[in-house]
């Protein structure tokens, strides 16, 4: 067998989702995957989504298609008609993965379900992506990426005890059921290798984002508390929470346990003379308990020791966010990052992309538009380094159709006659 | 299920890492069979042993944190002492016998471990080494020191999350952790994994936790490079939609012990809220009709999608007198019998107790483990059709597999580990 140069160059996806699973074909085309997007003719709808190249809204410049569809080609199909479906067959003979996103049942109902695609083809993995999942009975119930992080315990702990809870910037729900749906297909594709079967993997919005609720669930189970946002305007323990500072902000994460601790914080506000009286030794008790971590996880316990610790904790804030604000972001991460603090910036995209870190890694490509005349920047593959099989954007997002003659004339033996009497009766 | 066929079976993972995001992603292995064997002591134990929870009592024992417990279902733990200068010898020979070797250190530490893929390469040229360092293996930043809380505002999804009149307190959890970053990762590994068995060909696959957050952006930093503009922070909105939003309901009768800035806080459960996502003019008519039509709702304001969101402030402040008069439950299933997308916000006591359909579906598993008891762990969030994996086993005690891992895997004589033992290289626990 000869060496693919992608770790999934020997295998095909049909790609068949919506938004709520493209980033999972994504993920696998970008890993080398021969990724074929099946847009309905006249264009998929997620071309119609926004924000768009120079804010022309149109269906070959929506930066949303351009993003979760590169190193893909597509076809367009129409999966409501007859011969749609029966050229759908003949494609799913080739593929090693479908990924859908229909409600429950469609493909049943356009005769296209699973019992069918596994008697044309025992080897196929086919994974579905629905906002309850196939089973259960909120299984037909609407949806969006809203309702998933809601449902879902995400939004219950976001924000300010006093303000509506929030969902996480983007469609976080799709994108993390898009994740979870290509690790799924991938324990899938190594059992087919082991047992040369395929099968059906059931992925629902709402369980997707369930582990993300980090402690929430163990908490209400073992101590019937119920873990509700806390968010405020300022840190209560020093070194854990948001500064502002000159132009923007600082989160800082002191109290982990990790990194350097607070006599390296101390001195590096006393070298620019700014750690006010901070290196009296009567601050060396308190110090030493914000540096240890089990001791804080104590005093988190106990509403009434920590009451005792406020106004010394609020003196160490006070001096700490004068230092912050004299500061801009820039020059707090340059020192946090040379004395091991833990401390970061709340960055902007632009702040991303100007981050040297990220530039030295090479994670940000230039992703050529011949129609467009120029490369657009792209954010890149999700691990910087694979031996000799790069995780890379191969090619583009793929026009309208693009492949038609490729896939349909090319591979699937169609003469231009057939080409044409089926685009006439709108089915490619 | 416990018949079914489990994939990883006969695989091996010598596991270094702590922490969360690559434990969340080990967990996978092993719960569809994988040997994982986490490495760590009660010298230098997984950190998020220590953080809550823990059962009442139980607060200083190591072996009760509801965390750690959760993402490291059905793995082993060899108690080995990795500060220890005979460490090495221990898990050298571990590593020679795993398929895979998983490390999430900071640098520093991988390096005063010799924790070198290019070493141990030469000695198994098939092995599967993953590295997920926060920054990187190279790079100016490569030192910096973090972890997942750090990630959120560093990767950008705190400045682009919650309201535009607040500050970018973030996402509430470490988000990125738990899907995003130890799923992408997982990815690599497994389309790796699957090489393995097709060609036998190892690999070195490294993660940089900031970068991997950095692809949940979706078209934030397209949009920038193309069009030089930042998205602002919109809360709940969208352009799409509207009403769009997470509106007050109906509180409990009856009080709840939650989280609060200090601890805990007692009160009535009245934190009660829904979400309604209304995306055409036919499902605005539905939710119209749900909710009686009320006079406000034919004003002409209201008419088109483009004027609800024109004035979409008065909108949902209309849309939360009603809501606010419902529990969120039945608001929900007013909007779903009428085909408008609505749902509860719900708390840890709803996902665990009270949700019909998390419960029916089964994802929650229950597990006995030696300290805790019973207790409640995330299951698998892909249901595969016939080998859907299982949770075999609670999490690990430090060092409950010590004397396993040492005698079955790695033939060490009694003598030889009681050695270690009394050298406090190696800890049974």
């Amino acid at each position: 067998m000869t060496e693919p140069e992608t770790l999934l160059g020997d295998i095909r996806v049909l790609d068949l989702a919506d938004q709520k699973g493209v980033y999972c074909a994504k993920l696998l085309a970008d890993l080398g995957a021969d990724t074929i997007k099946i847009e309905p003719p006249g264009g998929d709808p997620m071309r119609r989504i926004g924000p768009f190249f120079h804010d022309e809204p149109e269906a070959e410049k929506s930066l949303y298609w351009f993003q979760f569809n590169t190193s893909k080609r597509s076809i367009t199909l129409n999966l409501q008609s007859a011969d749609g479906c029966e050229i759908l067959k003949r494609l799913a003979k080739t593929a090693d993965v479908i990924v859908e996103t229909f409600p429950p049942g469609h493909l049943d109902e356009i005769g296209l379900g699973y019992s069918v695609l596994q008697e044309l083809s025992p080897r196929l993995v086919l994974t579905s992506i629905t906002p309850f999942g196939q089973t259960g009975p909120h299984r037909d119930f609407k949806s969006s990426d809203l309702i998933a992080q809601a449902m879902g315990g995400l939004m219950y702990l976001a924000g300010f005890p006093d303000d509506p809870p929030y969902k996480i910037y983007g469609s976080q729900a799709y994108h993390s059921a898009s994740v979870q749906a290509a690790v799924g297909t991938l324990v899938a594709l190594y059992a087919r290798e082991l047992t040369g079967r395929g099968q059906h993997v059931d992925v629902s919005l709402q369980e997707s984002v369930l582990m993300a609720q980090e402690t929430a669930v163990p908490t209400y189970d073992m101590r019937k508390v119920v873990r509700r946002r806390v968010a405020a305007e300022a840190p209560l323990i020093p070194g854990s929470g948001l500064y502002p500072c000159r132009d923007g902000h600082i989160f800082a994460g002191v109290v982990a346990g990790a990194g350097a601790g607070w006599d390296v914080i101390i001195e590096w506000l006393d070298c620019e003379g700014m750690a006010g009286d901070l290196k009296d030794p009567k601050w060396r008790e308190t110090f030493q308990l914000m540096g240890d971590i089990r001791a804080l996880v104590a005093l988190a316990r106990d509403p009434l020791a920590l009451a005792a610790r406020l106004a010394d904790f609020a003196h160490i804030n006070e001096i700490l966010g004068t230092f912050m604000k004299s500061h801009t972001k820039g020059e707090i991460y340059r020192g946090a990052v040379a004395k091991r603090v833990m401390m970061v910036p709340v960055q902007s995209p632009k702040d991303i992309l100007e981050s040297p870190q990220l530039e030295a890694l090479g994670y940000f490509v230039n992703v050529k538009h011949d129609e467009l005349g120029m490369n657009l920047k792209y954010p890149g593959a999700p691990c910087y380094y694979i031996s000799d099989a790069p995780w890379r954007i191969s090619r583009r997002a793929p026009l309208i159709g693009e492949h038609n003659l490729e896939i349909y004339e090319g591979e699937l033996g169609f003469s231009k006659v057939k080409l044409a009497a089926l685009k006439q009766a709108g089915v490619v | 299920m416990a018949e079914k066929f489990l994939p990883f079976e006969g695989l091996r993972v010598c596991d270094f890492s702590w922490y969360a995001a690559s434990p969340v992603a080990t967990k996978c292995l092993a719960d569809f069979g994988a040997q994982v064997i986490k490495i760590e002591s009660s010298t230098r134990p997984d950190l998020i042993r220590v953080a809550a929870p823990h059962p009442v009592g139980k607060e200083d024992d190591l072996n009760a944190g509801g965390w750690f417990n959760n993402q490291n279902s059905s793995k082993l733990c060899l108690g080995l002492n990795l500060g220890h200068p005979r460490a090495r010898e221990v898990y050298d020979r571990l590593i020679l016998v795993s398929d895979i070797v998983w490390e999430n250190f900071s640098p520093r530490v991988k390096e005063r471990l010799g924790l070198e893929y290019e070493h141990y390469v030469k000695l198994k040229p098939d092995i599967i080494w993953v590295d997920q360092p926060m920054q990187g293996l190279t790079g100016p930043d490569k030192y910096a020191a973090g972890f997942g809380a750090l990630i959120t505002p560093l990767g950008g999804l705190s400045y682009l999350s919650g309201f535009a009149h607040r500050p970018p307190v973030g996402t509430g959890t470490n988000y990125t952790d738990y899907v995003i970053n130890c799923g992408q990762l997982l990815v690599a590994v497994l389309a790796a994994l699957r090489q393995l068995k097709l060609t036998g060909k190892g690999r070195h696959i490294v993660m940089s936790q900031y970068a991997s957050a950095v692809s949940a952006l979706e078209t934030a930093i397209l949009d920038y490079t193309v069009n030089k503009r930042i998205p602002a922070r919109e809360g709940n909105r969208t352009a799409m939609a509207a009403p769009h939003g997470c509106y007050r309901c109906k509180g409990e009768d009856r009080n709840y012990t939650y989280t609060a800035r200090l601890g805990m806080a007692e009160g009535r459960k009245d934190d009660r809220w829904c979400v309604i996502a209304v995306f055409n003019d036919d499902e605005w008519q539905a939710f119209c009709d749900v909710i009686g039509k009320p006079s406000w709702t034919k004003d002409p304001k209201f008419s088109t999608l483009l004027n609800r969101k024109e004035n979409e402030d008065e909108l949902d402040r209309m849309v939360e007198q009603w809501t606010i008069e419902h529990s969120p439950e039945e608001v929900m299933m007013l909007m779903q019998q009428a085909g408008v997308a609505a749902g509860v916000v719900q708390d840890a006591e709803d996902i665990l107790l009270r949700d019909p359909h998390i419960k029916a579906r089964g994802y929650y598993v229950y597990l006995d483990h030696s300290v805790v008891g019973r207790s409640a762990y995330d299951g698998i969030a892909y249901k595969l059709s016939e080998t859907p994996g299982q949770l075999s086993r609670a999490a690990p005690r430090i060092g409950e597999h010590t004397e396993y891992v040492c005698k079955e895997i790695l033939g060490m004589s009694e003598s030889e580990i009681n050695e270690y033992l009394t050298e406090s290289v190696l800890e049974v626990g």
